[in-house]
C-alpha cells in the first residue's frame, strides 16, 4: 500500500476520468435517504452519505440473475452468458469493504469458486471512502470499522483533502492519470490519526459480544427466541438490505413457448416460511426458529468455517425492520436473557 | 459493458447439469421408481467417482432441481442409480419421463459414508422407508467388498408390505448367511409372514459386538431418536454411529444456504454426520 494526498476539488476529474473506463456506481441522495445508483453527474456523488438504504452488493450478486438459458425437450443448456460489467463502486464505507470480503469467502471459496460472482468481483473497482458512526452504526463491534484490503483505493477525509491509500495496480494507474494528487508529510499522517482516533471515539453504544457462539448454543431454548419469533413479521427485509446475506434461491422460467426459458437465482431469506420447506414438512416452520436461525448462522455459523461473524455492524437492518429486531438487540438479549423493551 | 461467455468446460461452472440418459426404470412401488442414469460425456462419466451416501441434484430444466442420494455402489462403474420418490415438482416430473430420455445432473456432493474406516469391523445398517436409498449403496458397496468387513445386520422398516423398496433383492438376502437381513412393517397384509412393529423392535434379536460395530442410519426425522437411544442401549460408540440427514440441499456446494443445520450446511458437511457431530448440532435430530 502506499498514499496519496488528494484534494477534495480533484474528486470530480478522478470520477470522470474513471467515468472513462468503469461505470461509476456511487452514493447519492434520494428524498431524505441515501442510495447507491449508476452516477451521471459527479457532483451528485455524496462522499458524505451516512448509509444507503441497499448496500452494493447487488452489483455483484444482483437481486435476479439468469445463470443459463435451456431448452427442455433436450434438457440441454443453450447458452450460459454472464454479465460482467466493469464498474467501479466509488465510496463505500470500511463496513461495506469488509461485507464484500465476507461474501468472497463463500462464493471464491475453495474447489466450487461461483463464476458469475467471481467474473463480476474481479471487474469490478472498489473505492473506499471513511465515514462518521450514524446512531444506528455498530461495526467496532466486529472490529470492522477498519479496513486494509479489499478496496483498490481508499479516502480518508482529512479536512480540504483526502489521505489516499493505494493498494492495487489499476487503482494507482487510476490516480496517477486523473487525479493531481501529492506525496504525503508527516502532518498528513498525523491528521489521518486524529481524523481515525475521532471516528473511534464517535461511538455512542458499546454491545458486549464476548462468548456470542457458546450462548447461542448454551441459550438455545432461551424464550427470547420466542419473543423475538412473536415481534417477527417475516418480511425478509433484513436479508435484503444485509450486505453480508447471501442465500439464494434457484427456479427455472419458461418463455411464453414453453420450450425454452431460463434457469434464474434470486436473493432469498431465511426468514421466509418454506426456506427449509421439503417435501414431507418444514424443518423451521415457526417464525421464532427462522429468527433464531438467521442469528445462529451469522454470529456462529458462518464463523465456524471462517472465523468471523457475518456481520458488519452497517445498521441497514436496525433501520429496515419493522418490528425492531436488530443485532444488538439480540445480542443485548442473548447476554441477559432479557428482551429490552 | 461487456459480457464473457462462460468457460465451455462445465466443471468449472459448478451450477451447470451434465446431461445424462436414462437407461432402465423400474416400479418398485406405486410412489417409488428406480432410475439408472449414464453421464453422455465419456470423460465426465469416467471421472465421476463418489462414496456411498453422497447425493447429486437431478435438474430438469424447466421444473427445476432436486437433491437424490446415489443407491447404487461406487464399486459400479459408468451409471448411477437414483430411487425417487414421486412427492414434488421435480420428482413427479421424473417419473413421467421414459426409458431414452435425457436429464441434468450436478454432483456427486457432500460427504458419504466412511467405507474405508468401517473395514475391519461389524456393521449395523438401520432404515426407516426411504431411508434404504442412501443406505442401499453402502450395502452393495459392502456386497461388493464383503470379505473386508464382519458380522453384517440390517434392519429396514417400511409401513406396508407394499411399501418395502428393493423387496425382491432384500427377500433373497433373507436367506444368505453373510448377511443378517431383517424386515417389518408398520401395517401387515394378508400376505405378509415377517415381523410386524416399528424397526426399533427389531433391536431385541440382534446381538452386537460394541466394541467392533460401526452403526449407519437413515430414515424419517422421527426415527433418529428412537434408533439412536436402542443403538446406545447396545453400547455402540457415538462416534462409530452415522446418521444421513434430508435437509433442502438446492446449490449442493455450501452456497445458496437452504440446508442449514446448527451451525452446518449439510450439503457440505455431511449429509452423512458422525452421530458425535450431529449430537451437537442443533436442529439436527
Amino acid at each position: 500500500m502506499f498514499f496519496k494526498i488528494i484534494a477534495k476539488d480533484e474528486v470530480p476529474d478522478l470520477v470522470r476520468g474513471i467515468a472513462t473506463e468503469y461505470e461509476v456506481i456511487g452514493p447519492q441522495a434520494k428524498g431524505t435517504a441515501f442510495v447507491f445508483a449508476p452516477l451521471k453527474d459527479p457532483a451528485d456523488l455524496r462522499l458524505d452519505y451516512d448509509m444507503t438504504i441497499l448496500p452494493a452488493k447487488r452489483y455483484i450478486l444482483p437481486e435476479r440473475e439468469t445463470l443459463m438459458r435451456f431448452s427442455v425437450e433436450d434438457n440441454e443448456v443453450v447458452e450460459a452468458e454472464l454479465d460482467a460489467p466493469r464498474r467501479a463502486l466509488f465510496g463505500l464505507h470500511p463496513c461495506d469493504v469488509n461485507s464484500l470480503l465476507l461474501m468472497d469467502n463463500v462464493f471464491l471459496d475453495g474447489g466450487d469458486p461461483d463464476p458469475y460472482y467471481k467474473a463480476r468481483r474481479e471487474n469490478t473497482l472498489i473505492i473506499g471512502v471513511s465515514c462518521m458512526p450514524a446512531p444506528t452504526c455498530f461495526c467496532d463491534a466486529w472490529g470492522t470499522d477498519e479496513t486494509h484490503r479489499g478496496f483498490d483505493i481508499f479516502l480518508t477525509d482529512i479536512g480540504d483533502s483526502y489521505y489516499a491509500s493505494i493498494s492495487s495496480v489499476r487503482g494507482a494507474d487510476l490516480v496517477d492519470r486523473f487525479a493531481k494528487g501529492r506525496d504525503i508529510t508527516a502532518e498528513d499522517t498525523a491528521a489521518f490519526q486524529e481524523r481515525s482516533a475521532a471516528f473511534k471515539a464517535a461511538f455512542e453504544h458499546e454491545i458486549d459480544t464476548s462468548q456470542l457462539p457458546v450462548l447461542l448454543d448454551a441459550k438455545y431454548d432461551s424464550p427470547i427466541w420466542q419473543e423475538f419469533g412473536e415481534m417477527c413479521l417475516a418480511c425478509g427485509a433484513c436479508s435484503t438490505v444485509c450486505p453480508t446475506c447471501y442465500c439464494f434461491d434457484v427456479h427455472d422460467e419458461l418463455d411464453a413457448d414453453q420450450k425454452h426459458g431460463e434457469r434464474v437465482r434470486t436473493w432469498d431469506s431465511c426468514q421466509f416460511k418454506d426456506f427449509a420447506g421439503v417435501a414431507h414438512g418444514n424443518f423451521r416452520d415457526s417464525r421464532a426458529s427462522r429468527v433464531r436461525y438467521r442469528y445462529y448462522h451469522k454470529q456462529w455459523g458462518y464463523l465456524s468455517r471462517y472465523e468471523k461473524v457475518l456481520c458488519v455492524g452497517c445498521g441497514r437492518c436496525t433501520r429496515a425492520c419493522k418490528a425492531d429486531i436488530n443485532p444488538p438487540r439480540v445480542v443485548r438479549a442473548l447476554q441477559t436473557g432479557v428482551v429490552d423493551r | 459493458m461487456t459480457a464473457s461467455t462462460l468457460a465451455s468446460p462445465v466443471q468449472l461452472n459448478p451450477y451447470r447439469p451434465w446431461p445424462a440418459r436414462i437407461t432402465s426404470i423400474i416400479d418398485l412401488t406405486p410412489q417409488e421408481k428406480l432410475f439408472e442414469l449414464r453421464l453422455i460425456d465419456d470423460a465426465t462419466r469416467d471421472a465421476f467417482d463418489f462414496e456411498a451416501g453422497q447425493f447429486v441434484e437431478l435438474s430438469l430444466f424447466g421444473v427445476g432441481e432436486a437433491p437424490i442420494s446415489i443407491s447404487s455402489a461406487p464399486s459400479k462403474q459408468g451409471f448411477i442409480e437414483l430411487c425417487i420418490r414421486d412427492s414434488g415438482d421435480v420428482t413427479g416430473a421424473m417419473h413421467a419421463k421414459q426409458c431414452g430420455d435425457i436429464v441434468g445432473l450436478r454432483g456427486p456432493f457432500g460427504r458419504g459414508f466412511p467405507f474405508q474406516e468401517m473395514k475391519g469391523h461389524d456393521v449395523l445398517l438401520v432404515a426407516g422407508g426411504l431411508g434404504i436409498a442412501p443406505l442401499k449403496s453402502l450395502i452393495n458397496h459392502i456386497h461388493d467388498d464383503r470379505h473386508e468387513f464382519g458380522k453384517v445386520t440390517i434392519l429396514y422398516g417400511a409401513r406396508t408390505p407394499s411399501e418395502i423398496l428393493f423387496r425382491r433383492q432384500f427377500e433373497m438376502w433373507q436367506h444368505r448367511e453373510d448377511f443378517d437381513l431383517m424386515l417389518t412393517v408398520d401395517r401387515p397384509d394378508e400376505t405378509w409372514e415377517g415381523e410386524v412393529g416399528l424397526v426399533t423392535k427389531l433391536f431385541d434379536k440382534i446381538d452386537l459386538d460394541p466394541d467392533n460395530t460401526y452403526g449407519a442410519l437413515c430414515g424419517p426425522p422421527v426415527m433418529y431418536k428412537y434408533v439412536i437411544a436402542e443403538m446406545r442401549k447396545k453400547d455402540l460408540d457415538v462416534d462409530k454411529i452415522y446418521v444421513s440427514f434430508e435437509r433442502r440441499m438446492k446449490c449442493g456446494i455450501g452456497k445458496c444456504g437452504h440446508c442449514g443445520v446448527g451451525h452446518q450446511y449439510v450439503c457440505v458437511d455431511g449429509p452423512v454426520f458422525n452421530y458425535w457431530e450431529a449430537m451437537n448440532l442443533q436442529e439436527a435430530i
